[in-house]
């Protein structure tokens, strides 16, 4: 544990000096959150639309969107490291696989609280009411989200080794993921079909929870469906990242 | 003499779906002992890093055993990793981190205590003349600084046996020079080297021993010395014009009781021969007699260069960058 904690903070202290990648994941939502959610305001009259207003719709969403892009391009830090020989410098230490594997995971979840912090405070800025507890739960499932997306990310960086076909596969599924999740627009403004394949997209009940949380109907039953999802996720994500860790990287 | 590298038929073959298997590295048996500064020489690809990265515990070989330092490859590769250094050929210094950082990092990971990892790192940056720019973020470093962090971070936990893949590659001479001493500095103190090049000079000039590598397999062994004495005598290469005076010569040399064996090569003919200064007049006078007498005459006490041509047939250093 404590060699995870070393790479962690290692890895922190690297991104933080170069806030690049910090900041990088977060100028997307905010953009969203500046030039989208505004739009939304005229659909939020709509009968049928899942909430008060258009923030109160789009920013608990904004959440878990930002981490499944923020988590899941982790990836390319991690073939950058392949390709410095860091990742392997590291592999003939006594470090654990999977102190190794958790010391990245980690450094990645603290990323995406920080940016889950500012984008909250942006959103309150922006006329979100907030339940301070049900905020709490939502960070607990953000992260559980990113340690999914990030171990999955991780794991394709080491399997493809490739920064194109690593971009080719990501974009190729978070888009998807990304529409069907509902974040945008009410997947209940959908033809049946797309209502029926939403249910699919895990991230799909991540969004309904994150809703419930942020309004604070904490026993809402999309919340205990998303923490089983996830969890559930998470563990094989991360199993998996552990094991492609184990074998052998170039 | 006690092994520190002990090895049986390891082998090592990349399997790459929809193509044909590559068998990198092919049944090598080696023993290595402690102490030694052991080299392994050959052509890129032939397999010397497949070999060197299945001892250090970067991959799992598909067939065969090995021990290192007296630890079982398959079954005890943490005990093996807590007692060997390795330097990759990237060396994987972390960018935007100074050098003490990453040595700092390198000596936690080897469970040192914060407060002795620190004198450990202190000591090492003063002992190389580091502290200049050690605490500048690594890629701020010239290739030749930012290589003796690499070895530092190899050395960092005081292993008793460092593995260098192509440790002067791309360095300039002056930095290589630096290299070799530290090398040379560090087996003095005690530690066994294993080390992979394709430099001639370099296994020359460090090793003790030296397996020369071809298509996966060791095809000789022995001191730098014993294994010039492998190969015909001294090397005459006489220079023409063009080939047709090449191809004249060597019908006039042929059968000359000097000559081992001689070889083409463009415009100029290889003659090898036991004793080349007293060889050479005999050989001046028979080619000036019949009409052809060379351009040029060098005159070469066999190099590695040699044993590798004689065993495989090509040059060592065709599909590299020129020296």
């Amino acid at each position: 544990m404590r060699d995870a904690y070393l790479i962690a903070k290692n890895e922190l202290l690297v991104t933080i000096r170069n806030p690049y990648w910090l900041f990088r994941g977060l100028l997307q939502p905010i953009i969203y959150l500046v030039l989208f959610a505004p739009l939304l305001n005229g659909v939020a009259g709509v009968p049928g639309f899942p909430a008060r207003n258009a923030i109160q719709f789009f920013a608990p969403g904004l959440l878990i969107m930002n981490a499944l892009f923020s988590a899941g391009f982790e990836g390319f830090t991690l073939q950058d490291k392949v390709e410095s020989g860091f990742l392997e410098r590291l592999r003939v230490t006594p470090i654990n696989r999977l102190s190794l594997a958790l010391g990245f995971v980690l450094q990645s979840s603290a990323t995406l609280v920080f940016q889950s912090l500012v984008l909250i405070v942006c959103s309150l800025a922006f006329g979100l009411r907030l339940d301070p507890a049900g905020a709490l739960i939502l960070l607990l499932l953000v992260v559980l989200i990113g340690v999914t997306m990030a171990s999955i990310s991780f794991t394709l960086a080491l399997m493809t080794r490739e920064g194109g076909i690593l971009a080719g596969i990501t974009n190729t599924f978070i888009l998807p993921l990304l529409i069907l999740s509902g974040v945008m627009l009410p997947i209940s403004f959908g033809p049946p079909i797309i209502r029926t394949i939403s249910r699919l997209d895990p991230f799909s009940y991540a969004v309904d929870a994150a809703r419930a949380l942020v309004n604070g109907a904490l026993t809402n039953p999309s919340i205990p469906v998303a923490f089983t999802v996830f969890v559930l996720l998470a563990a094989l994500a991360l199993a998996l990242f552990v094991r492609s860790m184990r074998e052998a990287v170039a | 003499m006690q092994a520190i590298i002990q090895s049986e038929r390891l082998s090592k073959t990349f399997v790459v779906r929809g193509r044909r298997p590559v068998e990198a590295v092919r049944g090598v048996d080696l023993t290595v002992a402690e102490g030694e500064i052991f080299g392994l020489l050959g052509p890129n690809g032939a397999g010397k890093t497949t070999m060197m990265r299945m001892l250090c515990t970067l991959l799992l070989p598909t067939d065969g055993r090995a021990t290192v330092v007296g630890f079982d490859l398959e079954t005890q590769q943490a005990a093996i990793r807590r007692h060997i250094g390795y330097v990759g050929q990237k060396g994987g210094m972390e960018a935007v981190a100074t050098g003490r950082e990453n040595l700092m990092l390198q000596a936690l990971l080897y469970r040192m205590p914060r407060a002795a990892a620190r004198r450990t790192v202190d000591a090492l940056i003063e002992r190389l003349n580091l502290a200049a720019f050690a605490d500048r973020t690594t890629d701020t470093y010239s290739g030749g600084q930012r290589r003796i962090f690499d070895l530092a971070a190899g050395v960092v936990h005081a292993p008793r046996l460092l593995f260098l893949d192509e440790p002067t590659t791309g360095l300039d001479p002056q930095s290589r020079a630096r290299v070799w001493e530290e090398v040379t500095a560090l087996n003095a103190a005690g530690t066994s080297i294993f080390l992979t090049t394709h430099y001639l000079e370099e296994a020359d000039a460090l090793c003790g021993r030296v397996a020369i590598v071809d298509q996966g397999e060791i095809v000789a062994l022995g001191s730098p010395d014993e294994l010039k004495r492998q190969v015909a005598g001294d090397r005459l290469t006489f220079g023409y014009e063009n080939a047709s005076a090449v191809e004249a010569a060597s019908a006039i040399l042929t059968g000359e009781p000097s000559v081992l064996e001689m070889r083409v090569e463009g415009n100029s003919l290889q003659v090898y021969v036991d004793e080349g200064d007293e060889a050479l007049p005999g050989l001046m006078r028979r080619l000036g007699v019949a009409h052809v007498p060379p351009k040029t005459v060098h005159l070469a006490r066999p190099t590695l260069d040699d044993v590798f041509l004689k065993l495989t047939g090509r040059t060592l250093h065709a599909d590299s960058e020129a020296l």
